[in-house]
């Protein structure tokens, strides 16, 4: 059972990470593309979008781990 | 330099500074296990951070010259806490679990306070233009 909710707590979290970072990363080459002069405020937002995104796979990942080994 | 690369490079230096505190818990306290989880986390939440930068500069680099992305690697991040799980779930007297996790997320939060730091600086110098 460990191994399953490991499974499912990865496979959950890696789907909404890849959802998120695909919304972040269209909606900001379309900002690119609208406004060229916005480029370096909207990478940076960019860039912290994806670091926040990926907290949760990660947490994740470790509460999988410690499911599995209990 | 790029307002992402400046914000990557005092990102590092907080995170740096954030290190040597660990390192120096660990050192003169008692609770060695959990400076060590700390310590192993914030390591590997450095290493973290400096992929999502390079990967993020050369996806940058992409767009500007308008050629395909890069892929992001966000499962070579997401393996790299998997390690930090690993390491902390085998040697339980060392690393003490809970702060490796808090280790693992420091460089998560030194993005966000660092964000809300430049955001309300940008502000009031907005503010002093005007």
């Amino acid at each position: 059972m460990g191994f399953l909710a490991a499974a499912i707590a990865v496979g959950l979290a890696a789907v909404g990470a890849g959802v998120g970072n695909g919304l972040i990363v269209s909606k900001t080459i379309e900002g690119v593309a609208r406004q060229p002069e916005a480029r370096s405020t909207l990478q940076t937002i960019m860039f912290i979008g994806i670091a926040l995104v990926e907290a949760i796979p990660i947490i994740a990942v470790v509460i999988a781990f410690m499911a599995s080994a209990q | 330099m790029s307002e992402l690369q400046q914000s990557i490079r005092r990102q590092r230096m907080y995170l740096f500074y954030l290190l040597s505190i660990f390192v120096l818990g660990w050192g003169f306290t008692s609770a060695q296990s959990v400076f060590a989880g700390l310590i192993l986390g914030t390591i590997l939440s450095m290493c973290n951070h400096w992929l999502i930068s390079r990967r993020m500069l050369r996806f940058n680099k992409a767009v500007d010259n308008d050629l395909k992305p890069p892929r992001l690697g966000t499962s070579t991040r997401i393996a790299t806490a998997a390690l930090a799980a690993i390491i902390a779930l085998r040697n339980p007297e060392q690393f003490h679990m809970i702060s490796t996790i808090v280790g693992l997320m420091t460089a998560y939060a030194v993005i966000m306070i660092d964000f809300v730091i430049q955001h309300f600086i940008k502000r009031m110098i907005r503010k002093e233009v005007k």
